[in-house]
């Protein structure tokens, strides 16, 4: 078998523009907006959960003298998930930007014994599975609320709710890949990258 | 003693990775959307919007404790250096603060919901503008602290671990 020189990256063409994260900017911004993402996507089926569990919760409520309505429960859970899709478009994109822009440390694997750019590819089809879940969920949701079970009190079949959990657990192992990028392969992470270039970090991040 | 606490990993942790960036998602995302949906409600008229916020400032002022409690342990274990030993007291004094400053505004938010849940306090607007600049301060901080110098990432553990680093 011939063995070929690689051609290099072509993120070395704007190498100069960018800093020692790999980033035109030094905080990466996908991390930020999956706080987002994650967040109002839990409490919104977190709330549909306490709403479909309602009747067994309102003694509790009242010994707490807290006033608490069914359909506020469910409004946490519709108007959060609606936040959530419309901001998770955010996520992604810059989530693949920066993924084009990611230099995974070298002979690393992660836990599950995957390499960097299995991660990343996992991470990044996983996402868009996610997001177009995440979607399809907010359509469902908005058809009971508005259609479907409009004049019931409960405003999520069982299924939904079951749907959402999933999600939780699916959305756990995804993060968790992401979460590896940064911590086991240093992907945007300046001191990891300084480290690898064979940098002191004394000097360079004072 | 101290050989009944568990080994630490390679990421310095008793546990596989860090909980406190776990955490403050319910922290971030909640009080965020809260000024989000309260500024909504007052300029749509929505009322409902209010109480949607009402319950998501709730869960981030129960969150933000949980965040300070695995904070705190993780900050124990993080073995900051050069500057960002200053950048990790900033953070601890402001995820300190937000909790009281979250346990109060909640409080208002309590009693005035009582009063009317349909009506909002103009002045809670200019709280929750404070309370968006108190927390998107504090997640900048945060993130210099993991994305910048790296605590508790593999490389700099073993860094620090070979002294390379202090």
């Amino acid at each position: 078998m011939i063995h070929f020189a690689a051609i290099a990256s072509p993120i070395n063409d704007i190498a100069d523009s960018l800093g020692a994260n790999n980033l035109p900017y030094a905080i990466p911004l996908h991390p930020n907006l999956v706080h987002l993402t994650i967040g109002l996507f839990a409490i919104a089926i977190a709330f549909d959960v306490a709403g479909a569990f309602y009747p067994l919760e309102k003694r509790v409520f009242r010994y707490l003298a807290l006033p608490v309505t069914r359909s506020g429960f469910h409004d946490v859970g519709w108007y959060n998930l609606v936040a959530c899709s419309g901001i998770s478009f955010f996520t992604v994109a810059a989530g693949f930007y920066e993924m084009l822009l990611a230099v995974p440390l070298p002979g690393i694997r992660s836990i599950l014994g995957q390499t960097a750019i299995d991660t990343m590819l996992w991470h990044a089809i996983g996402g868009v599975a996610i997001l177009l879940v995440i979607v399809a969920m907010t359509i469902w949701r908005g058809y009971q609320r508005f259609v479907w079970r409009k004049d019931l009190g409960r405003q999520v079949s069982w299924l939904y709710l079951l749907c959402g959990i999933g999600m939780l657990l699916l959305m756990g192992l995804h993060g968790s890949l992401g979460a590896w990028l940064a911590s086991d392969f240093g992907v945007h992470i300046t001191a990891d990258q300084l480290l690898a270039a064979g940098a002191d970090l004394q000097e360079a991040l004072p | 003693m101290l050989e009944l606490l568990p080994p630490l990993n390679d990421k310095n942790l008793p546990w596989l990775d860090v909980i406190h960036p776990i955490v403050v998602h319910f922290v971030i995302a909640m009080a965020l959307i809260t000024v989000v949906f309260d500024f909504i409600g007052v300029i749509s008229g929505k009322k409902n919007l209010f109480e949607v916020s009402f319950w998501n400032l709730i869960v981030a002022t129960v969150a933000i404790f949980v965040a300070i409690i695995f904070g705190q342990v993780e900050a124990g274990l993080a073995n900051p250096y050069g500057a960002s030993r200053d950048i990790l007291n900033i953070h601890s004094t402001i995820g300190w603060s937000l909790a009281g400053v979250l346990a109060l505004l909640t409080g208002w938010r309590y009693v005035a919901r009582q009063k009317d849940p349909a009506n909002l306090p103009r002045g809670f607007l200019a709280l929750d503008v404070v309370l968006a600049g108190l927390v998107i301060t504090q997640v900048y901080l945060g993130d210099k602290l993991v994305w910048v110098y790296g605590l508790h990432t593999v490389p700099v553990v073993e860094a620090i671990r070979q002294g390379v680093v202090s």
